[in-house]
């Protein structure tokens, strides 16, 4: 087993060039499937932010909708103080919610923008970097980096839902690499959209020691043409919708990273079989069996992925932190099962990439190391 | 290591078929005893490696068997010639064949561990070898930093680590000079008559039958009558003294392998 380790790793070193090729070819595709995966995590973290934050147990909704992301939800007002009638509900907050564009100087961003009443306990910015949380009538909060991008700040003009309003508060981690989050109060959302008597969302904070999604249910069954899921149920959903709208472009990358992969380790291990064939005829002749040989190369293999797997994930991390410390509006978050695919990915190269050199190994006759000159 | 007897009989290698058929060895019987040095000796083209070959089972024989202390290895399944090749033969080449990615000691301690000996034990037979061939200085060096001699030092003790009774050595000497050349042979010599090892070697040497009990003459694939040899003075072929052309100078006679070596030698300086 040792011999096996040590060909193996010497065979791969003794040519510098060909490891870095193998090793950087490895590490970019599975950087490139990593880094995907990482987006998709962080937008899909970023995403549920709001909901993740809000302050809400239970999220209340018109019934059949189960997420925030492009919906549409209007509830009756009324059902405000029926779902703050249900047992374990100690406190609501009725929210206006609408997708749409805001604009301050020639910048413009797609936000959601969210109404609030003025005693609102829940729904606010959990974050301000500037000014207040609550907007009044004619005022609004928007993201500081929005803010920073159109030049404008607290005092400053924009215009939510084609109404001139007043910045009075920045709020801080609510943009994403889709959109961002606007404030503004109940009244002038209603005046822009005409939805008096009208609110999107409930938002329920239930009694302590009460289950979220127990009191979800008991709305569901007292208050008609609702949908009520607790903050979690709320997310999750939030998120399969990412994944969905994301699958296909996710899959496609794997696939690319996967053939890019399986194509770079392939290769490499193929060129240092033929580079070695002369010395693989020495070991037979000596009394090598072909499976010593056939695990030479597959440990090269191995080592090639092993390599390249933890340099992508160095790598990918140190993108992560340059997002980060730059302040995009992107997050990568590599969790476990992004790098355990990854890594299966990695064993499944490293198993297909080492079979055609095995041919090519199988086929040396061991007599030819006699024929001084022989190409092999 | 256990003595064995190697024989060879009625061998015959055929490569191709029909009229393209072409009979590297024809009907060769060779036995080989314990601590005998054999040296087969030959034109380039005669057969030597191919018999060589078969000799150490990494070629099948047309026809006719090779066996070893009455197994019949041509007639072995391919799944057990490894274990013969690795526990009974050593292989000395003229290229060395050392792996070049590994250290000396590992070159030497990888065939150990394919006979199934554990990385310290396999590293410290191998330490041990090398050392008796006066490498221990040159343990880690890789094989392209070794000299000629070295390297075929190396060979050596990669020939012997897994303690055979026979080596099969090609051209043990062609590619050293002189000196290392001669320091070879006393080491084969060494191996076979101190150690008890039969010892096949294939060479175009001259010197090596001052160390070979039997010299047998391969041509055309069968072994001719031992005839007698000498050595160009030109070019330093090894020519039949019968059927080449001669010339005598200083009351010497000289034997020369064509005409045109032969006009040299006569318009050359007189010999000293």
């Amino acid at each position: 087993m040792a011999a096996t380790w040590v060909m193996a790793r010497r065979s791969l070193t003794a040519n510098w060039l060909r490891l870095l090729a193998s090793v950087g070819g490895v590490a970019l595709a599975l950087s490139l499937v990593l880094a995907l995966d990482a987006i998709v995590a962080g937008v899909s973290s970023q995403l549920t932010s709001y909901i993740d934050r809000a302050g809400a147990d239970v999220w209340v909704a018109q019934a059949g909708v189960r997420n925030l992301h492009m919906v549409a939800s209007w509830l009756p007002a009324s059902d405000t103080a029926d779902v703050a009638g249900v047992k374990g509900v100690v406190a609501v907050t009725p929210i206006l919610y609408v997708t749409d564009a805001i604009s301050a100087n020639d910048q413009r961003a797609i936000a959601y923008v969210i109404g609030l009443p003025g005693d609102a306990t829940m729904g606010l910015p959990w974050e301000i970097a500037e000014g207040k949380a609550i907007p009044g009538p004619g005022e609004a909060v928007v993201g500081r980096d929005f803010a920073r991008q159109a030049g404008v700040g607290i005092g400053g003009r924009v215009t939510i839902l084609g109404r001139d309003l007043r910045i009075v508060g920045l709020s801080e981690g609510t943009g994403n690499l889709l959109n961002g989050i606007a404030f503004i109060s109940a009244n002038d959302f209603e005046a822009a959209r005409g939805s008096a008597g009208l609110v999107s969302f409930v938002l329920v904070r239930t009694a302590p020691g009460t289950s979220p999604d127990a009191v979800a249910s008991a709305i569901e069954r007292t208050v008609p043409g609702v949908s009520a899921l607790s903050r979690g149920a709320f997310a999750a959903e939030e998120r399969r919708l990412v994944m969905q709208m994301a699958g296909d472009v996710i899959a496609t990358m794997n696939g690319v990273g996967f053939v890019v992969g399986l194509a770079v380790v392939a290769l490499t291990v193929y060129v240092a079989t033929l580079a070695r064939r002369r010395e693989y005829g020495v070991l037979k002749a000596l009394g090598a069996r072909a499976r010593f040989l056939y695990a030479v190369v597959l440990a090269q293999a191995v080592l090639s992925v092993l390599l390249g797997f933890a340099t992508a994930v160095v790598f990918t991390s140190a993108v992560a932190a340059v997002v980060h410390a730059v302040g995009l509006p992107l997050a990568l978050v590599i969790d476990v099962s992004s790098l355990l695919k990854v890594a299966a990915f990695g064993a499944v190269i490293a198993a297909i990439a080492s079979i055609l050199p095995i041919r090519q190994v199988a086929g040396i006759d061991p007599a030819v190391v006699f024929r001084r000159g022989a190409v092999l | 290591m256990t003595t064995c007897t190697l024989e060879a009989r009625d061998v015959t290698k055929r490569y191709g078929d029909g009229e393209a058929a072409v009979v590297a060895v024809r009907g060769v019987s060779l036995r080989v005893e314990p601590g005998e040095i054999v040296l087969i000796m030959g034109p380039s083209g005669s057969g030597k490696t191919t018999l060589l070959s078969m000799l150490g089972a990494l070629l099948r024989p047309t026809a006719g068997t090779v066996s070893l202390d009455g197994t019949v290895l041509s007639e072995l399944s391919e799944g057990r010639l490894p274990d013969i090749r690795l526990h009974r033969f050593g292989f000395i080449f003229q290229d060395f064949n050392l792996l070049s990615a590994l250290t000396v000691w590992e070159n030497v301690a990888i065939v150990a561990e394919l006979a199934g000996l554990r990385g310290r034990a396999a590293r410290e037979r191998a330490t041990a070898i090398l050392t008796e061939l006066g490498l221990g200085a040159r343990l880690d060096f890789l094989p392209d930093r070794l000299s000629g001699g070295e390297k075929q030092r190396v060979a050596i003790a990669r020939a012997l680590v897994n303690d055979p009774a026979l080596i099969l050595a090609d051209e043990p000497t062609a590619n050293l000079d002189s000196a290392i050349g001669h320091e070879i042979m006393r080491l084969l010599r060494g191996i076979a008559k101190e150690q008890g090892r039969s010892v096949v070697i294939v060479s175009h040497d001259q010197r090596i039958r001052d160390i070979a009990d039997r010299v047998l003459w391969l041509e055309d694939g069968a072994f001719q009558d031992e005839i007698a040899l000498a050595v160009d003075p030109v070019c330093g072929m090894s020519v039949e003294r019968e059927r080449a052309a001669s010339a005598t100078r200083d009351g010497a006679l000289f034997y020369f392998c064509s005409r045109g070596c032969r006009a040299e030698f006569l318009n050359g300086p007189p010999s000293a």
